[in-house]
């Protein structure tokens, strides 16, 4: 059996163009993605990292694809995902996320996330499984109202729930 | 199917025990093949349960990937998310937990009673 992979799916009022900006861009993402923001623009075949507010190191890994969505095609973003919010999730192996955004008419995006490469981190598998529901409804409460999900738990608290 | 119409869609896919009982499979054992998921509904057909999925996958309900020539079914729990959200806010999540572990407790608690009481009696 596969628990390795998560995959989700969510619809959201906004051009294909800001949910690319919400994804890529640190003035979207310090606002929905529990503060953080990459360190330098991602670039294509880059290493990048991602820090919170506080300067806290969040992810890093290597920027495999950046293909912003065009009239036809879909945009593809693929970085692996290296945890460094968590001692013990720091030490699993990294996974890889896959953002395609494409055009679903009707003014909507659909937006499909695969968190796969986690047959050997059991704990990041767990940690993420809910958190990528929180992050990706925040997205588009982001994008279609103008504010953020409130803050409801961090982290901390995430990693804590998934030991537990 | 998307924005307005999702909840109706969600709410039609959950209405059948079957539909259930295949994301219920999927929680527990994500990313399953379609034979995988037969094994676990020996009394109906292949063709049945490739109904059902569809059902669930047109609520957005059940996503499906390929690994190689392998199609995997994966459970999306966005939508139900979203139908909880619309009358549970984010801020009343935590309480609501909270209220319903101590219902659990209460309960629990309850049945302890009642087991005490013949002895009692």
């Amino acid at each position: 059996m596969s628990l390795n992979t998560h995959v989700y799916q969510i619809y959201i009022a906004a051009s294909p163009e800001q949910v690319w900006a919400a994804i890529t861009d640190s003035e979207w993402t310090r606002r929905y993605f529990h503060t953080t923001s990459f360190v330098e623009p991602p670039q294509r075949g880059k290493a990048y990292r991602t820090v919170r507010a506080d300067g806290r190191p969040a992810i890093d890994g290597v920027i495999e694809e950046m293909q912003p969505p065009l009239a036809e095609s879909p945009g593809r973003f693929v970085q692996t995902w290296h945890i460094l919010y968590d001692a013990a999730l720091e030490q699993e192996p990294p996974g890889r996320v896959e953002w395609t955004v494409e055009n679903a008419g009707e003014g909507l995006t659909r937006v499909r996330l695969v968190h796969g490469g986690l047959g050997q981190s059991r704990l990041t598998w767990q940690n993420v499984k809910d958190g990528w529901v929180w992050i990706l409804d925040s997205m588009k409460t982001l994008l279609e109202t103008g504010n953020p999900l409130p803050r409801v738990r961090d982290y901390e608290g995430v990693v804590d729930a998934a030991r537990s | 199917m998307p924005s307005v119409e999702q909840g109706t869609e969600v709410f039609r896919a959950l209405a059948d025990p079957t539909r259930r009982a295949l994301l219920d499979r999927l929680f527990s054992h994500d990313g399953q093949t379609l034979n995988e998921l037969c094994q676990n509904f020996p009394e109906m057909t292949r063709f049945g349960v490739m109904k059902h999925l569809s059902v669930l996958a047109e609520a957005d309900l059940v996503l499906t990937a390929r690994q190689g020539r392998t199609k995997r079914h994966y459970l999306n729990p966005v939508p139900i998310e979203q139908v909880a959200n619309r009358w549970i806010s984010k801020y009343a999540a935590r309480f609501t937990s909270a209220l319903v572990a101590l219902d659990d407790q209460v309960i629990a608690g309850s049945e302890t009673e009642e087991s005490r009481r013949p002895e009692s009696a």
